[in-house]
């Protein structure tokens, strides 16, 4: 189960999706894409042994197909909003409850709109929301008074959580979902009814990536009240419900344990990349690369500042970077440009675009810049390694594990600390290389590919030969 | 700065001076810790929940945001587009009747303004009500291809010249629609305005409405092949489609089925129907508001207050000054054209006519209204009736007045439909919640 991400866009989660459906042969793969309805046709191309067996379109207008007992799914949906609100943001809400619910969604899809276009399930929602709103947890602080325009935005985005619910998965013997928030709904209603075990992969920590989305857009306190905490419902559900979580790095495991999460149940498996087996000098060509999409996620303001000030001590540098600027964040690509303009950049700071080759933009360059808030295991960070290229990172997620010893790592947002690190191996080209020869190394030692694909074989058949039919539990809701 | 020198204050001064405020919750002062302090995350958590007030602060007050107002450019050149083809168009019917004889034209008609108002309601649904819908529907220029040449055939097959007349006007007519929203009106209304002379110039009437089809048809496979979606978004559902032009062969029947209207007497018919169609065109103009009203009047409310009294009044002001604006623009247009009493014949009867376009103008613009509001199917159930009533009042002969049956089936629609449209508007925090943003 993937969420925006494979096999429709390009990107990290995707690269490493594709690798483990190429890779593992073994197993026949079937792929529920939850991807928004704008008609995207596939980046990736399946191969013979995987297929998609859906595509679970939100917020768009198709109905889903009708279940059994009609008047029955009548009487008994009206409360599934009230459920939902109730245990899915209030901050000890009951994820057995929003299991259950979504149990019911699936067993009775054409009541799920029902339910939410009726009077009384507006009225009970409102009912769970003012319960929601009136708890007072110290550590949750006190909620915010939403309006009824915020109200109603989230019983909408409700009604899209409970139609993902709703959506039939097919039969298999091991879940495996890649984040832990809306990937997961499908399958733990799958697992409630067939006692499947389901593997969590997380690549960043969803309900961070959540927070600091919601702290970076300016949203009401309501509208980021209602996004922050359904994150965090959904990922408690996701958690709760995992038989295996396997985080790609440390600091992610560090937040899933903050999470509440039983340590019994964390299995951290690294993403690797297959290096080549000498690598290349570096160009020496004050070339410093970046990877990424222009997203607040990567900062790319400071990237910007990073390079102004390099420039400044080093006129002859050049920074190339190498991304797209995602759907949805136009505004805050056109503002890179913006600042690119204003820090008089010119052609010492370019934006190259996507790029179908990143570990060849990646072996043109002496320097490997990241400046990102936020991380799991950093693809970009890797092909760095498996090009030999010395790293300057901010230490965010796992970063600081993976580049010890072969990069320099400094705060987020300390442009001139950043700044000053990529001097210093501009100029020293010896040292970036020594560096570099180490993160290369350190890739075949630690972050290899066959490591990650053998760690993800033995899961995988561990727990597709422990697969056993378990009862379905008693629902909160009844047909 | 690292993790594990930060105390709680400190903590909570470095996420305070980063978010301008005091965190959400302890997870939202981690993740800024963690994020803009590089606290590693173990510490990051431990300093948050340790820094969050044991005393509950009062509740911050939310406004949420406001969806962004539809963009209206254009809308009025349209409507002036659109009142010089339906004057040029209402030229045509007595060259139509000298060339291909009177009762072909009247046969075609009665056939061609449902058809039209069929197509139109439903690739409105699906396509053209909808952002980029107009650029997403250049994906299916084949189909409409195809569309077009079925529309000219089968009703040629079925009724010979008759048909083949209709399936010209429909081509044109609902093409012109698609021009229009493509925003290339100038196109068509040059196109019907050089028919238009041509038909006065004596050219031979059939041949000119073929020629205007075929080039409203090329023009729209132009149109259409220049505009690329720049987000390609879901389309409206088939069964919504479907429904909508249901709807509009309902109101397409009422439009036909009073025996008193002759749509062959000159131009007399068509322009009598200049006054509602332009009154509508301006209320359904001003309609729009709603779009904003229902969300604006709910902004700031707080959930406590949900059932709070008086919400509705600003939705429903912009249907009652709807209205307003509606029967006054229908009036004054209407007393100028019964002015002209020449034109229309017998005042009485001209006035009949017009009272019956007026109530039905009225009843589409708000069986329109209930239908975008996701109550399809009542709108669908009142046009039913309606032409139910007036197709009585035709077959039985009891028209009392001429344009009677125009007047009932319109005000019979207007009365199943207002108290629908009254009740959603009167509560439009679940009318927002449960019926528009849950298609």
């Amino acid at each position: 189960m993937t969420e925006g991400t494979y096999p429709y866009v390009m990107g990290g989660v995707s690269s490493w999706c594709n690798l483990l459906v190429e890779s593992l042969a073994e197993f026949d793969w079937q792929v529920l894409p939850i991807v928004a309805p704008d008609g995207r046709p596939r980046t990736f191309a399946l191969p013979a042994h995987a297929e998609e067996v859906a595509r679970i379109e939100v917020w768009s207008e198709e109905l889903p197909k009708r279940g059994r007992g009609r008047s029955a799914a009548r009487r008994s949906g009206v409360d599934l909003p009230s459920i939902l609100v109730r245990h899915l943001l209030g901050w000890e809400g009951n994820t057995d409850a929003v299991v259950s619910a979504w149990v019911w969604c699936r067993r009775h899809p054409a009541g799920v709109r029902r339910a939410f276009r009726s009077a009384r399930g507006w009225a009970a929602f409102l009912a769970g929301l003012r319960e929601v709103l009136a708890e007072r947890v110290p550590e949750a602080g006190t909620p915010p008074t939403l309006d009824m325009v915020e109200a109603a935005t989230l019983y909408q985005t409700l009604y899209w959580v409970a139609r993902t619910a709703a959506v039939p998965t097919p039969q298999t013997d091991v879940l495996h979902v890649t984040a832990a928030g809306w990937a997961a709904i499908p399958s733990l209603v799958h697992k409630a009814l067939h006692g499947t075990p389901m593997v969590l992969t997380e690549h960043g920590v969803y309900v961070r990536e959540a927070y600091l989305a919601a702290a970076r857009n300016g949203d009401s306190p309501g509208s980021r009240f209602a996004a922050t905490r359904l994150a965090r419902g959904l990922a408690r559900a996701a958690y709760a419900g995992a038989d295996v979580i396997a985080p790609v790095t440390d600091a992610n495991a560090y937040w899933e344990l903050g999470l509440g999460i039983d340590p019994g149940k964390i299995l951290v498996l690294y993403n690797g990349l297959q290096p080549p087996a000498e690598p290349t000098p570096p160009p020496r060509t004050q070339t410093v690369v970046s990877v990424g999409r222009l997203d607040p996620l990567k900062d790319a303001h400071t990237m910007l500042r990073v390079a102004a000030e390099t420039v400044g001590y080093m006129p002859s540098a050049q920074f190339l970077h190498y991304g797209p600027v995602p759907r949805g964040e136009e505004v805050y690509g056109r503002s890179c440009v913006a600042l690119h303009q204003r820090l008089g950049l010119r052609d010492r700071f370019r934006f190259m675009g996507p790029t179908g080759d990143p570990n060849g933009v990646v072996r043109a360059s002496d320097v490997v810049l990241m400046t990102s808030i936020s991380e799991g295991l950093p693809m970009a960070i890797l092909e760095a390694m498996g090009q030999a290229r010395p790293v300057v990172s901010t230490g965010v997620g796992g970063v600081p594990e993976v580049v010890r010893g072969c990069g320099l790592v400094c705060p987020p947002g300390d442009d001139h600390g950043l700044s000053m690190a990529v001097l210093m191996l501009l100029r020293n080209p010896d040292l970036a290389w020594r560096l570099g020869r180490r993160g290369h190394s350190r890739l075949g030692r630690l972050f290899n590919e066959s490591a990650c694909l053998e760690g993800y074989r033995e899961l995988l058949q561990t727990l597709a030969g422990n697969a056993t039919e378990r009862a379905v539990p008693a629902l909160g809701l009844t047909a | 700065m690292t993790g594990a020198t930060l105390d709680a204050r400190e903590a909570g001064l470095v996420v305070e001076a980063r978010l301008g405020r005091a965190p959400q919750d302890m997870l939202e002062a981690a993740v800024v810790l963690e994020a803009w302090a590089g606290v590693p995350a173990q510490a990051a958590l431990a300093a948050a929940r340790t820094m969050m007030p044991p005393v509950a602060a009062a509740p911050q007050r939310s406004v949420g945001r406001l969806p962004r107002p539809r963009n209206q450019e254009g809308v009025l050149l349209d409507g002036a587009a659109f009142v010089v083809t339906v004057i040029a168009i209402a030229c045509w019917a007595a060259p139509l009747g000298s060339s291909v004889g009177v009762a072909v034209v009247e046969h075609a008609l009665m056939l061609a303004l449902p058809l039209t108002l069929a197509l139109q309601w439903a690739l409105g649904s699906r396509f053209l009500d909808r952002p980029h819908g107009v650029a997403q529907l250049a994906d299916h220029r084949g189909t409409l291809i195809l569309g077009a040449v079925a529309v000219l055939v089968l009703p040629s097959l079925a009724f010979g010249l008759g048909g083949t007349l209709a399936g010209l006007l429909t081509i044109t007519w609902t093409g012109g629609t698609l021009l229009m929203r493509r925003r290339w009106p100038a196109v068509y209304v040059l196109a019907i305005l050089l028919a238009t002379v041509a038909m006065v110039a004596d050219a031979e009437a059939l041949a000119v409405v073929g020629v205007t089809a075929a080039v409203t048809t090329f023009a729209v496979v132009a149109a259409l092949w220049s505009s690329v979606p720049p987000v390609r978004r879901s389309l409206g559902r088939w069964e919504r489609a479907v429904m909508a032009g249901a709807i509009g062969v309902g109101l397409g029947l009422m439009l036909i089925l009073d025996r008193t209207v002759s749509w062959t007497d000159g131009a007399v018919p068509a322009l009598a129907l200049l006054p509602s169609a332009v009154a509508g065109f301006w209320g359904g103009y001003h309609l729009r508001h709603l779009d904003q009203a229902i969300p604006s009047a709910l902004s700031g409310v707080p959930v406590g207050v949900a059932n709070a009294r008086g919400l509705g009044r600003a939705p429903v002001r912009v249907l009652l000054e709807t209205l307003g604006r509606f029967l006054l623009l229908c009036g004054a247009l209407s007393a100028t054209l019964l002015s002209l009493t020449p034109w229309l014949g017998d005042s009485a009867r001209g006035a009949g006519v017009l009272v019956g376009f007026a109530v039905l103008a009225l009843a589409s613009m708000l069986v329109g209204l209930l239908e975008s509001m996701g109550r399809g199917r009542w709108a669908l159930l009142a046009v039913g009736v309606a032409a139910g009533a007036e197709a009585a009042i035709r077959f039985t002969g009891a028209d009392p007045f001429p344009g009677a049956g125009l007047v009932v089936a319109g005000t019979l629609c207007v009365v199943l439909v207002l108290p629908a449209v009254l009740g959603l508007l009167r509560r439009p925090a679940r009318t927002l919640a449960t019926a528009l943003w849950i298609p």
